[in-house]
């Protein structure tokens, strides 16, 4: 007899009946119309559909659904209603540093776990962050500039 | 309490997950970073997140013990694990592969490109494996039989690593990839050295990426223990000599030429490294 389980979706406790093996991107792109997760490689090479569970990174087209049973996942539609995200999206448009976008989620949700496990990074330890995370336009370095001045704009949220 | 899915077990205690295991064919889930990518995913998990047993990092007087499902991050974070191992955990993937990849994983998929396996044999570590019937401990080394075959029963799960705790001090460790994140190892290399009083008490190296199974040979690294440095400098070449002839590289992406060739590279800097 299949059961079902739950988890907390941003925010919200959720009932979950469908697959354990289904992917996690899957199932919040179609089941829970959270189309901010992308679908770059379903492969764990470029972290588009990065999203955060139970405060750490991972890459939701590598999560099964049972991973996920009792834990709590943040996607950027959640994430982007606190204020540490205002911050990162201020610092992210003071130096143009989304392109075409479709790595931005995230790198958004990347940028957080580096700032949530040190308020202060060097560049290195951003680079080192954000590690997993391909922007095919190439604009690496406005990214990590954008994220060291999260870090010192919002300094106290973090 | 286990919570049942449509083809998966979510089991909250070790007994509950054997017993499953015991009666069913499941596939167990540990980070699940390499099942994930595999092209036919079909059958039912068994999920090993949620089982305290195989979290816990611990250590007695001689021995580490490593839960299997603890993920690199968290072995990275943890005050008990060495600083060989953290030096290869630390160069696995990027963040989210290592947040959710864990070393039972990375060992059961029974690759010789698996980073955290290669310091697990130099360390001659061992692996407690439990099943229905009870547990076993089996060194690393014979655990692995041949390219993904492994001495692992249908109803067992790997539930730990054992690691000794003696000779972890001095080593060396040599990832090759193409570039510094998300990089499997084109070849990778471990060693741990010791000596007292002028003379080398413990050797070890190890050889990963290169062959069906990671190459350790104890045999081969006995030249060496029990000589003093100069002694040691004078069976150099003797002990290269001796590993030129044990690795037998597989062909793959990079050439068998490349790999032997590196191989030996790695493990003259080694020497030269700890004096020889």
């Amino acid at each position: 007899m299949a059961d079902s389980m739950t988890f907390i979706l941003n925010g919200k406790e959720t009932v979950y009946s469908g697959s354990a093996t289904a992917r996690l991107l899957d199932v919040l792109r179609n089941e829970y119309n959270l189309t901010g997760v992308k679908c770059g490689c379903k492969e764990g090479e470029c972290g588009a559909c990065s999203v955060i569970l139970d405060g750490r990174l991972v890459n939701s087209c590598m999560t099964a659904m049972g991973r996920v049973a009792g834990s709590g996942v943040v996607t950027i539609e959640g994430y982007r209603e606190t204020e540490r995200f205002k911050a990162l999206d201020k610092a992210y448009a003071s130096v143009s540093a989304v392109q075409c976008g479709f790595c931005i989620p995230g790198m958004v949700l990347a940028s957080e776990c580096i700032l949530s496990k040190n308020a202060h990074p060097t560049e290195e330890e951003i680079r080192e962050g954000i590690s997993g995370n391909l922007c095919r336009c190439t604009g690496y370095n406005a990214i990590v500039k954008a994220i060291g001045i999260a870090a010192k704009e919002g300094d106290g949220l973090w | 309490m286990v919570t049942i899915l449509a083809n998966g077990f979510v089991p909250e205690s070790l007994a509950e997950c054997l017993e499953l295991k015991a009666k069913r064919s499941l596939t167990p889930y540990a980070g699940g970073t390499d099942l994930m990518i595999e092209e036919d995913r079909g059958g039912q998990y068994l999920f090993l997140h949620k089982i305290p047993e195989l979290k816990r990092i611990r250590e007695d007087d001689d021995n580490l013990y490593f839960g299997a499902a603890c993920t690199f991050t968290e072995l990275l974070e943890s005050a008990l694990a060495p600083a060989i191992l953290k030096a290869a955990l630390s160069r696995i993937a990027a963040p989210a592969i290592r947040n959710t990849g864990t070393i039972g994983g990375n060992i059961g998929n029974g690759s010789a490109k698996a980073d955290s396996a290669l310091i697990f044999f130099v360390t001659d570590s061992a692996l407690k494996l439990s099943g229905s019937k009870g547990e076993r401990l089996v060194p690393i080394q014979d655990f692995y039989l041949g390219r993904k075959k492994l001495d692992l029963q249908p109803d067992e799960l790997i539930s730990e690593v054992r690691m000794p705790k003696k000779w972890l001090s001095k080593y060396d460790y040599q990832k090759i990839g193409a570039r510094k994140s998300l990089a499997i190892s084109r070849l990778s290399f471990a060693g741990l050295f010791a000596e007292e009083n002028g003379a080398i008490t413990h050797c070890a190296v190890a050889f990963g990426a290169v062959s069906d199974v990671i190459i350790r040979r104890k045999d081969l690294d006995s030249l060496l223990i029990g000589k003093t440095i100069p002694d040691a400098k004078a069976a150099k070449s003797a002990y290269i000599k001796a590993y030129e002839e044990a690795i037998v590289p597989i062909r793959g992406r990079v050439s068998a030429e490349y790999r032997k060739e590196t191989c030996l590279n790695l493990l003259k800097d080694f020497l030269n490294k700890m004096g020889i």
